[in-house]
This record gives C-alpha cells, structure tokens and sequence, in this order.
C-alpha cells in the first residue's frame, strides 16, 4: 500500500521544487499518491499539467519517465522493442566463431535476453524500487489513439506488461502515474474512472505573481505584478492562442532585458511577441495597448 | 456502475485523507467524482445540495464559489473535435438510449461476490451472479459510445446520488442515473473454450453474451473443446438452462482435450469470412493450453486479426501472479490481441465490458 501523504505536506513540497500548486491540485495530486491511482491533468496549454509531474518526481526524489503522446504511438514506442541491430549482430558473431566441435547451445545465443531488449517508458516504469520510486508522465493522452487508450487502461490495471518472448513483467513497486490531456478529444470513460482528475485553470494574478517571482527572483516585484495582470487581461480577449505561464516567464523575462522595471506602454509593443505567437493575436493586443497596460498597472499600484 | 464506484473512491479517499474542513471536502470530493470540466455545474450544484443539508449552506456556496474562481476553460478553449464515428459496414443499431435502465445496485451482496472467482460460487450465488452480470453489460454499453446525442439533460452522472452513496460508506444502495448516448452497435463474437477447467468461466461469459444479445444486434457465440459448435440460436431464444446443457453436449460430444487452433479455424472458414465479427469484437474465453501444434492457433489468429477489428483474450489463469502465458498455444495467440485481461470474477469481467466496448464509436 503507498504511504498517505498530507495535501498540504505535499503543497510544500512542491513549492519547494519550483512548483505552486493551489489547493485543488495539491488534492489530486495527494489523493492519486496516497491510494496509488493515476492523476489526469487537463487545461489550457502552458498552464503547468507537465511541470507539475516533474515537481511531483523532484518531491519524493522519484525517476521521471516521461511518455510524449502521439498519433501512432504504438507499443514498440511506448513500452519495449527488440534491439533488432544487436540481435543481428549476435547472430554473425555467433557464426563467425563457430568451431566445429563447438556444442550447439553454445553457438545460439539467447535472442530475447535482457541485454536485446530496449525498455520504453512503460516498461521502465515497472522497475521502480523501494529506494527509487517512479513517476510516469504520460503527457497529452489525447493525441494518442483509441488502442494505445485501451492498452494503457490494461497497463493501470494491472502494472504488468506481457512480452511474448519473455512472459510477463511486473511492477513490484507502482509507479505514480501522471496523463495530462489538452482535451483535443473526449477521453474514455474507462480510463477517466481510473483516474483522479484534476483542471488546472489559468491562474489568479496571485499564484502567477507567485511563479514569477519563484523563476525568476532577480526581477522586481512591481514588474511581476504588472505581467501577471496584463497576462489575465490578455486572456480575456478571445485570443487564438491565449498567453501560458511558459509565455509570462518569457514576456517577464524580455521586459528585464529592456531594462523595464515596470510595464510601460514603450515596452509593451517590442515585447509582445514573446507572449503573443500569432500576428492577429498580436495586432489585437496592440490595437488595446493602452487598455492592457493600465490594466496591468493595476488599481492599487496607481500609474506613476 | 460508474458513478458507484467514483462514489467508492471518495469514501477512499476520506479514509485514507481524512479533512475536518469543508474545503478539503470538496477538493477531495471533486478529484475523486468530477469526471471532466464539463460536468462542474453539475458537480458544484450537486455538492451544494447535498452538503448543504448537513453543513452551513451560505459558507458551502461562498466556498464553492471562491474555489471556483479560475478553473474554468477560456471562453476560447479549444472546441472538443467532435469524434467521427467509425466506418462501418452495417447501419447503426437501433438505439438504446430510451431503455437507459435506472441502475439499483445491492452494494453490500455485490462487493462480496464481485471479488469471488466464477468457480467458486455456489447455486444460489450464481444466480445472483448472472443478475449482476447483466448490469455489467449495460453499464458497459452506456459508457462506451462517446457520440452525445444533442439531448442536454440525460447524459453525465447523477451526482446528487452518487455523493448520497458516498456518504454512507456502508452503503446499502448505489444509484447512478445512467447516461443517454446514442450507441453504434458493432458485432460481438463470443468463442469459448468449455473443456475442464473453463466451464464455469464459459458460463458466465455465456451469460454476458446472452444478456447482450438481448440488447444488441449482431451478437455471436460460439463453444469448443476438440470442435467448434454454435451457439448464437440459443442466445436469444433459450433460456439458461438450454444454453448451458448445450454446452455441456459440446464438451460430451466430442470427448476431452482442447484444440484452439482448429476449433479458431472452424470459427474464421464458416463464420468470421461471412463477417459474423467484421468491423467488431471478438471475444476468445481460454487458458491457452492446446493439445495440438500451436502454430495452428498463431495462423488462425493472424487471419482473424484480419477479419475483425478487436480481439480480446480471456483467460481466467491470468489473475495468478505466477501465471505466466507458458501454455503454448496462449504464447503463440497472444502478438495479434488488443486485450488480455483475466475475467474470472464479476470485478475483471468489468475490464472485459470494457475492453469490448472499447473500439465501439
Ligand atoms: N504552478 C507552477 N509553478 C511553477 N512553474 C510553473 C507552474 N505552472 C507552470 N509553470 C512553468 O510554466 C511553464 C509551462 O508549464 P508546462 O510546460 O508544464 O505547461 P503545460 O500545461 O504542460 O503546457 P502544454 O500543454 O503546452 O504542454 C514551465 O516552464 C513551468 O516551469
Ligand atoms: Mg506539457
């Protein structure tokens, strides 16, 4: 049975690695932990669903295997393979030292072994110890098809992997298992209900301040804040693409470098386009600069 | 089914993470329960109802609405693609949504004989089984189609009751309001190895083949032993007890031993070419152990492999830890399934629903 671990022990943590996690995150996060269940992270792009697997990993001093979702991913990918190169290469070698005399068993070498067999992360992911745990990230599941669903609600199940050649492999200790999905499609039911899922919001001008200033401790606080609005406030618009904490890191980033220790309206424009990654999301920004930078100076910080 | 068991997972929860806070309630109660962002509204006024009777009601809505602040989709989310549905080479079934039984589950009878292996109940207890087996197929069929008719109000979990459920842990009765989709009816084959040992698992499955039958077109089954008898007349007309004395006959007739590779053959040469599994599911029931050359069974699996669209492998030896797919004929079966899964009790027979439904649009 894994260990219960404290919502707020675990919140901790995370803040310790890097990581803010609000209090319904930090929930998920310990409910999958303490009762060995996957957790399923949805949201928007750039909101944090891979970085939180990463800060959970860093927490319990855990492997991170991560599993990038695609269309086709196929066993071969997303488990084991066969070193078919190295089989080969066995089999000549094997040939060119063939002596007469020499007796048959020696001369086969053992095709399926260990040293042929190439672990993806599923696999993998079944060797945790008990020194050594494993966080599995399988990232963006909806990209990947049906079968790999249907073959992955199996391996949840079960921690087991059937390998023809070599019989079943099994987990002596699960793994902590993290999907993230951009919700591009609809998972199955089957799945979602071995899960415990968690939306990751865009976050509150607090908790992204908070991120900010987590990153990037040389910036300063007023020019953080003034990020962090005017990020809330770009994500109001309709955007095509609307602006990730990756993109307020950036934009934060490409302001220090300006010079600017404030969000000022002459910094505005040249720095949009490390928040912005459309031209019409960027006209659209820059048709309102005036609204978003006074927005961004806030209510209470004044415009002086 | 469904609801029952995230209501289950709450109670875990509650267990294992216990919380004097009803903030923590929440939180713990929407990671376990909240199947989507979807279904907030519905979980939020769920929540609301149903912790509003026993904790302060202003504080839960001020709480609810606090926690509620950011996580919500943007207004310019992605919109979720629509999912095709499949090619299929027959017209969609008729459709089940307006027969979408109300489920009561007997939580208390059910947990006792849901982890029982099939071989070890009793009368009695397989008569309760086969009722609860029912329930297996229709929970798995109402979650399995992802196409939402435009029907607003039918679909989703009943959250009120789930939680309800939830709260009394003991829980006598379980309720989920099931879900109104719109199914895609593909066939399902169902060939089961009878000889010795399989008999009380074929049992059940022919049981869950019957009562799927009973609800879908296009369903099949098929028993073996040395040779290969249909059983698809039986399904809808009989009932359990013609069906299970013709399985019987199937192992007396043809005396002992197993061939899957020929009774596989029999299977794809008379009924699999004519499409009895086309674009669908095909179910095999054994433990793999062939009497014959098992390279027989590895052909036979690679035509199949190509007359259907899923095949999935139940072996009731599975659920042994030691258990290992040695039997030659299971090595030689196993590259060409989707699913292996061991199906011996009412629990794992869930996984096998699940695996059949799973390539349904
Ligand atoms: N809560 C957080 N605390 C600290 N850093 C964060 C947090 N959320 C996001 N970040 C930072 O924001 C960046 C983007 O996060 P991440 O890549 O995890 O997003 P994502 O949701 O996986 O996006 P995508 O959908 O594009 O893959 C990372 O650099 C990460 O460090
Ligand atoms: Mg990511």
């Amino acid at each position: 049975m894994p260990q219960p671990v404290d919502v707020d022990d675990l919140r901790q943590g995370l803040l310790g690695v890097g990581y803010v996690a609000d209090a319904g995150l930090a929930t998920a996060l310990a409910c999958g932990v303490s009762l060995g269940r996957a957790i399923l992270l949805e949201g928007d792009a750039g909101v944090g669903k891979t970085d939180a697997a990463r800060a959970l990993a860093a927490v319990f001093g855990a492997q991170l295997l991560r599993l990038q979702c695609y269309e086709g991913l196929d066993l071969a990918a997303a488990a084991y393979d066969w070193n078919y190169g190295k089989q080969l290469l066995a089999i000549r070698t094997a040939e060119a030292s063939e002596r007469p005399g020499a007796d048959e068993a020696r001369r086969i070498p053992d095709l399926y072994g260990d040293e042929f067999l190439i672990r993806r992360p599923l696999l993998a992911a079944l060797g945790a110890t008990r020194e050594r745990g494993i966080v599995l990230l399988i990232d963006e599941i909806d990209r990947a098809d049906d079968e790999f669903e249907a073959f992955l609600l199996e391996f949840l199940a079960d921690f087991a992997i059937s390998i023809p050649e070599r019989g079943t492999i099994a987990a002596t200790h699960p793994p902590i298992v993290v999907l993230t999905s951009n919700r591009t499609r609809d998972l199955h039911d089957a799945l979602k209900r071995r899960c415990f899922y968690h939306w990751i919001g865009h976050p509150t001008v607090e908790r992204e301040i908070e991120i900010i200033r987590l990153h990037l401790p040389d910036v300063a606080p007023e020019l953080a804040g003034d990020v962090a609005r005017a990020a809330a406030n770009l994500r109001e618009r309709g955007l095509r693409k609307a602006p990730g904490i990756a993109e307020s890191l950036d934009w934060t980033q490409t302001l220090g470098l300006l010079g600017a220790r404030r969000l000022e309206t002459e910094v505005f424009e040249p720095s949009l386009g490390s928040v912005l990654k459309y031209p019409e999301d960027i006209d659209l920004a820059r048709a309102s600069a005036a609204a978003i930078v006074a927005a961004a100076r806030g209510p209470s910080t004044g415009s002086g | 089914m469904a609801g029952t068991r995230r209501a289950q997972t709450f109670a875990e929860v509650l267990r294992v993470l216990p919380t004097a806070s009803s903030a923590g309630v929440y939180w713990r109660a929407r990671a376990a329960m909240l199947p989507s962002i979807d279904d907030l509204d519905a979980f939020q006024a769920a929540f609301l109802e149903f912790f509003g009777a026993i904790d302060d009601a202003d504080a839960l809505r001020r709480l609810v609405r606090t926690v509620d602040a950011p996580p919500r989709p943007a207004p310019n989310a992605p919109k979720r693609e629509t999912i095709p549905p499949p090619p299929s080479d027959r017209p969609a079934g008729p459709e089940l949504a307006d027969k979408a039984p109300i489920l009561w589950i007997a939580a208390s009878s059910q947990d006792r004989l849901s982890d029982k292996a099939f071989e070890d109940l009793d009368e009695a207890e397989r008569a309760a089984m086969m009722r609860l087996i029912e329930r297996v197929r229709t929970a798995a069929e109402l979650r399995a189609s992802r196409r939402r008719r435009a029907d607003q109000h039918g679909d989703r979990f009943d959250f009120r009751r789930t939680l309800q459920s939830a709260a009394r842990t003991a829980g006598e009765l379980a309720r989920r309001r099931t879900t109104r989709r719109r199914l895609r009816l593909r066939p399902v084959a169902f060939v089961l190895d009878v000889s010795g040992s399989m008999t009380p698992f074929a049992r059940a499955l022919v049981q869950y083949a019957r009562v799927t039958a009973a609800a879908r077109p296009a369903v099949s089954a098929f028993a073996f032993a040395t040779r290969l008898t249909d059983l698809t007349p039986l399904l809808k007309r009989a009932g359990d007890d013609r069906l299970m004395s013709a399985i019987a006959q199937t192992v007396r007739d043809y005396g002992g031993g197993t061939r899957i590779g020929a009774a596989l053959r029999t299977f794809n040469d008379r009924y699999a070419v004519r499409g009895a599994a086309r674009g669908g599911t095909v179910v095999i029931l054994s433990d793999g152990w062939e009497r014959e050359d098992p390279a027989l069974v590895g052909a036979e699996m690679a035509r199949l492999r190509r007359l259907t669209r899923r095949i999935v492998w139940v072996n009731p030896h599975k659920r042994h830890a030691a258990y290992e797919p040695l039997a030659r004929g299971m090595a030689a079966a196993l590259p060409y399934l989707d699913a292996f899964l061991s199906g011996h009790n009412l629990r794992t027979l869930e996984a096998v629903a699940d695996a059949i439904e799973g390539r349904l649009g």
